[in-house]
């Protein structure tokens, strides 16, 4: 997924216009950021992994090959600083639920609704359970949307291993659902 | 996509995950801190513990490095705005000759008018000439900067050694001190010793001064 004119806002600020790549910061601030929380846990270490993310792409703009998605690889580089973050605290923080309006006040069965809301803290507590690779190949396929090629390069793994670790992730995960 | 997945991809819009922070402020403010650093950085290469800068007066304000000459314990960041300077320098302690920690070298065997201990090594006055001595790598590494378009700055060789000739007003900077409005200098290497010479003489004169330096 790219923004109309990425490239050439990456060429401009390949060539030093600071503009192009503000530009860039504004365009991908959100995503990075989300993906930075997804990976660390929490909000500090995600904004902390972000701005680390955008400097160091900024330094690695001369390493960009022309012609390829500036996402994927801005988003392994903010991948590289969340887990480091996460790494050097010893634990990852855990995901929350957003917290939920009183069951049935949107006018839903309240108790479909609170069927539903127990089936998700159950989920997300089985995925937080998961091993650190099989959680952040579900995150990056499932919570951030990625695609098998931005998950393999976020992750610095193969494609093909996206595919296999994404399998057997879902595997573990109904296993911790029964 | 499974029912699985399917609520994975549901899970993901109830994560309670904050709104980014604005951060296209703090990565520009970084990054213009980086630019400043790296400019430090540059100008602070091979500057030791006591470091001596000589830059170039020039005309304008443009403000940006342009070059470098290097020999082993000097190196010459051209540059092409300075600072303010001042004409008042201190040379150190006035010391007897014989207390200084390596031998000193003297032009042509002249004895100096005084020696000053100062500066990470010795400086050597003559009658309109000053020459500054330090052993190479644990004394003061030298700086110099000169201008845009100026062929004042050159490398040179002194009896097969790499030295570099200004040939123009410059600043010198001490540690901790203003920099000092000086004058055209030789800086060249001496076996272990980092030899700088600085004289109201022309290229030639000052290379057969420092040939004569033994």
């Amino acid at each position: 997924m790219q923004i109309p004119g990425e490239e050439a806002l990456v060429e401009r600020a390949r060539r030093g216009d600071a503009g192009a790549f503000e530009a860039l910061v504004v365009a991908y601030q959100s995503v990075a950021f989300r993906t930075a929380f997804v990976i660390a846990g929490n909000a500090a270490d995600a904004e902390e992994a972000s701005q680390d993310a955008f400097v160091k792409a900024h330094r690695g703009l001369g390493r960009f090959r022309g012609g390829e998605a500036f996402r994927p690889w801005l988003l392994t580089i903010v991948a590289n600083e969340a887990r480091n973050r996460r790494r050097a605290r010893g634990r990852r923080a855990a995901l929350a639920l957003r917290a939920a309006p009183e069951p049935g006040a949107s006018g839903e069965d309240p108790e479909e609704a609170a069927l539903a809301i127990d089936r998700r803290q159950r989920l997300l507590t089985a995925v937080e359970r998961l091993r650190d690779d099989d959680r952040d190949v579900l995150a990056c396929r499932y919570f951030l949307e990625l695609s098998e090629e931005e998950t393999a390069s976020v992750l610095g793994i193969a494609r093909g291993t996206v595919k296999s670790r994404t399998h057997r992730a879902l595997g573990r995960l109904e296993e911790e659902l029964r | 996509m499974n029912d699985l997945e399917l609520e994975l991809r549901d899970l993901a819009a109830h994560l309670d995950v904050p709104p980014a922070p604005p951060l296209l402020s703090v990565v520009v403010a970084r990054l213009a801190r980086r630019r400043r650093r790296r400019r430090m950085l540059v100008l602070a290469v091979a500057v030791g513990a006591t470091a001596l800068v000589v830059a170039f007066a020039v005309p304008g304000s443009r403000a940006t490095l342009l070059r470098f000459f290097h020999v082993r314990s000097a190196t010459v960041t051209i540059i092409d705005k300075l600072p303010p300077l001042t004409s008042h320098r201190s040379l150190g302690d006035p010391i007897s000759p014989n207390l200084a920690s390596f031998r000193l070298l003297l032009p042509s065997g002249r004895r100096p008018e005084q020696v000053y201990a100062g500066d990470g090594g010795y400086w050597l006055r003559y009658p309109g000439l000053l020459l500054f001595e330090f052993e190479s790598g644990e004394g003061p590494q030298i700086l110099k900067k000169a201008g845009l378009g100026t062929g004042n700055v050159e490398y040179v060789r002194v009896d097969g050694e790499p030295g570099i000739w200004i040939g123009s007003r410059h600043a010198l900077y001490l540690p901790g001190g203003p920099p000092v409005a000086a004058g055209h200098a030789l800086v060249w290497q001496h076996g272990p010793l980092t030899l700088r010479l600085e004289a109201a003489v022309g290229r030639e004169q000052a290379l057969a001064v420092a040939r004569s330096v033994h």
